[in-house]
């Protein structure tokens, strides 16, 4: 190792449902519920229509995925708020780290659909795919050199990918690192999710009695991370610092998380060793709260047990689920309220689980602590934690 | 970067299961192919390709446990089981024991028949089961349920770099002490789908240039320790990411250098401005075909040379890769080859350093270096 923990994060991007920017995510997770709605961007034949989180106003270039082009609207966003151009990149070591769990795939609907039929379709969808890979997306658009990697490691990619870009910093692999997650909506996720039957025909109630399951979403976050030397030649102060990460699988089901989360607390016990830093020193945790009975009921219950009376809430009453976005857009949410010294309301509580160990944040509360915990679970079994501290900057 | 020892491998490719066949097929110096069927319009073609069986997995896993599992996982928990049994950690505890599949294009054929589900029967109709196991990481997810791997899990999809990638990882892992050990995997699995993607020419499906290759199909899995573990077969030095705009990789002048020729003309054309001009090259492509996973198979071609200090030599001056007309024979034998220009292709008496040398058409490489136990 090169470096020590900390890692300093200098830049942040964000697009999701509640907005098409930090700025404005920002102002949506401390203002009123956004609802979710039927999908506009395609139709399906259940009877039921099950809400999702769009993003409204973002059109993606024919050339590119719809993922792939949202990793890289965040990624534009994460470097001008790191205040760096493409010139300063040329000469840097800059590795890319992204998770998705549909931007890898070889999945196009109406081109299945054509050649099952036995026509001969378009190759254009697929191709359009093979030239979408979201990590070298980015690292072709801005030239850049250094480790490459797209995490597909379903709804902890973009926790996991954060981890792990952090570790390439520490070992000196490169100067900087442009990592997230990023996935769009679509019908293959859409009827899969469906499918399991742990979506909600209603908009989602994370932690809630009457939780039914999850909503979709889309979007993409990403943070700039940078080594100290960078940091210091450019006098650019931290907006936070990623302080640990841990990862675990559950090796019990491809779907359910272990019942016990054991996995689960094997990965927040290895985060908290990498900052030698007890449960209790903890302002809050992002939780992954999907509003499924399985995930909140897990969850909970290991929260009661390594982090009694800390705050937690789930995000993604105000985004949907996001997949392999998830955990980089709740990375980037986890600064914002670490800045502003509160987290919001957890969206979709009501009303209390006598199931559950304990219960979210019911208002906008207060957070004197400088370090925040946030937590992905994913089908595979797949547990990733990372911790959160305050930056320098003002 | 930490050095890693290569402690165990598990194959299963076209040339057979294991090991000892894959050393038979470097030997030998040729795979029989086999092929695969397309359905084209109103027709189906039958294209040649070296297909992996799952076989003798039940030596390692109860069959009943493996009824929901999908070929692609299966030949995941192949490679995988043998790796350990490799390294003689069978039945060994794995909760320090990171898990890191590496996959090109994941479980197509599961993929395409989740699509088929709601395609045929309409979106109600939708296999949750197709569909849980259609996710990228579902292989690492089997192999973590069935061997009870516990560690930290994590699957990536860099095309064809998606071994180098896994492998960085893989050495962050280890010099963290996150892991004593890491079993690193790359699967790729032929389907119907990328049977007919290969026969439309679709690009940016493999090298440009590179229709004539012969699909393959398998899973390759190196068992990873610190470096301070003496090595069953080698060292993994470095292992190095970049784009070749910001410079070309220095590859050491006393190395083998095994490329991964699967007949991609645009990405052959840029070896002679890589290779020094007395190179010693191989390619082994030839014995386990055309995937983007096919890094790891190099890898444990390279191992196994390391380990006797000897390259398996190319079979005279043919070449390894067959041309569009060969390519539609699928019984033609396949040979070890020496498309490598400028260099000459094994012929080294005594082998102690090996370079893995990918690229891709868009002009980014992945490099990794290897060393004979004991090699300075």
């Amino acid at each position: 190792m090169t470096h020590p923990w900390p890692v300093a994060i200098t830049g942040l991007g964000c697009i999701c449902a509640a907005g098409n920017s930090l700025t404005e995510c920002v102002h949506t997770l401390y203002g009123a519920r956004l609802l979710p709605a039927a999908p506009t961007r395609f139709s399906s034949s259940h009877p039921v229509s099950y809400p999702v989180f769009e993003i409204p106003s973002f059109e993606e270039p024919p050339e590119l995925l719809r993922t792939s082009a949202l990793a890289l609207h965040a990624a534009r966003e994460a470097l001008a708020d790191a205040g760096l151009s493409s010139e300063q990149l040329k000469g840097l070591r800059v590795g890319v780290c992204v998770g998705t769990t549909v931007g890898c795939a070889l999945n196009n609907e109406d081109f299945c659909r054509e050649y099952r039929q036995g026509g001969d379709p378009d190759l254009e969808p697929m191709e359009r795919i093979l030239r979408s890979n979201p990590a070298a997306v980015i690292a072709r658009e801005f030239g850049l050199n250094g480790p490459c990697q797209t995490v597909v490691n379903a709804c902890a990619s973009g926790t996991d990918a954060v981890g792990l870009a952090a570790s390439w910093i520490r070992a000196g692999l490169c100067d900087l690192a442009l990592a997230g997650g990023a996935d769009e909506l679509g019908r293959i996720t859409y009827n899969g999710f469906i499918s399991l039957m742990i979506t909600d025909p209603a908009p989602c109630k994370p932690f809630d009695r009457d939780r039914k399951g999850l909503n979709l979403g889309e979007g993409a976050g990403m943070l700039v991370l940078e080594s100290d030397p960078l940091r210091l030649c450019r006098n650019k102060r931290s907006r936070a610092y990623l302080v640990g990460y841990g990862s675990a699988c559950d090796a019990h089901h491809l779907t359910a998380p272990a019942p016990d989360g054991a996995g689960l607390r094997r990965a927040i016990n290895e985060a908290l060793s990498c900052c030698n830093t007890p449960a209790s020193a903890i302002g809050f945790v992002n939780a992954h709260g999907t509003g499924t009975p399985d995930n909140d009921r897990v969850e909970s219950s290991v929260l009661a047990d390594l982090f009694p009376s800390i705050p937690y809430l789930s995000t993604k009453g105000f985004t949907g689920h996001t997949l392999g976005a998830a955990g980089a857009i709740e990375a980037v949410f986890t600064i914002a309220s670490l800045e502003r010294g509160s987290i919001p309301a957890s969206a979709g509580f009501a009303t209390a689980d006598p199931g559950l160990a304990g219960t979210p944040a019911r208002c906008e509360t207060a957070i004197p602590e400088r370090l925040a915990l946030s937590e992905s679970l994913a089908f595979g079994g797949n547990n990733s934690v990372i911790i959160l501290a305050s930056g320098d900057a003002a | 970067m930490m050095r890693m020892a290569v402690k165990g491998i598990g194959v299963a490719g076209g040339f057979g299961t294991g090991v000892a066949d894959f050393a038979a097929a470097l030997e030998r110096g040729a795979v029989p192919a086999g092929s695969l069927r397309v359905a084209t319009g109103d027709s189906e073609r039958e294209l040649p390709a070296l297909r992996a069986k799952a076989e003798g997995l039940d030596e390692f896993i109860p069959k009943r446990a493996l009824r929901r599992v999908d070929n692609y996982s299966k030949l995941g928990l192949l490679g995988a089981s043998l790796a350990l049994r490799d390294a003689g950690w069978s039945g060994a505890d794995l909760d320090r024991v990171g898990l890191i599949i590496a996959s090109g294009y994941g479980a197509t054929a599961t993929t395409f028949a989740f699509l088929d589900s709601i395609i045929a029967d309409g979106d109600i109709c939708a296999s949750p089961t197709h569909f849980a196991n259609s996710v990228h990481n579902a292989a690492a997810a089997n192999i973590s349920m069935l061997l009870g791997a516990r560690g930290p899990s994590l699957t990536v999809s860099q095309y064809e770099l998606s071994v180098p990638s896994a492998l960085i990882t893989a050495q962050c892992w280890l010099a963290e002490g996150r892991v004593d050990a890491v079993l690193v995997g790359a699967i790729d699995e032929v389907s119907e789908l990328v049977g007919y993607l290969k026969l439309r020419g679709c690009s940016g499906f493999g090298p440009a240039g590179a229709e004539s290759a012969i699909l393959g199909e398998g899973a390759a899995f190196l068992l990873l320790t610190r470096a301070e573990d003496a090595p069953a077969y080698c060292h993994i030095d470095a292992v190095e990411m970049g784009a070749l705009f910001a410079g070309t990789p220095a590859l050491p002048p006393d190395a083998l250098i095994i490329c991964d020729a699967d007949a991609g003309r645009e990405i052959a054309s840029r070896w002679p401005s890589l290779l020094h001009e007395s190179a010693s090259t191989a390619c082994y492509t030839a014995l386990y075909g055309s995937m983007p996973a096919g890094a790891a198979f190099d890898l444990a071609a390279a191992a196994l040379v390391l380990q006797r200090g000897e390259a398996y030599t190319a079979a005279d001056d043919a070449a390894a890769l067959p041309s569009r007309a060969e390519a539609a024979d699928p019984g033609e034998q396949r040979r070890v080859g020496t498309p490598c220009p400028p260099g000459k292709s094994g012929g080294v008496d005594t082998v102690s350093r090996a370079c893995a040398l990918r690229l891709t058409s868009a002009g980014e490489f992945g490099l990794v270096s290897l060393s004979r136990a004991g090699a300075k």
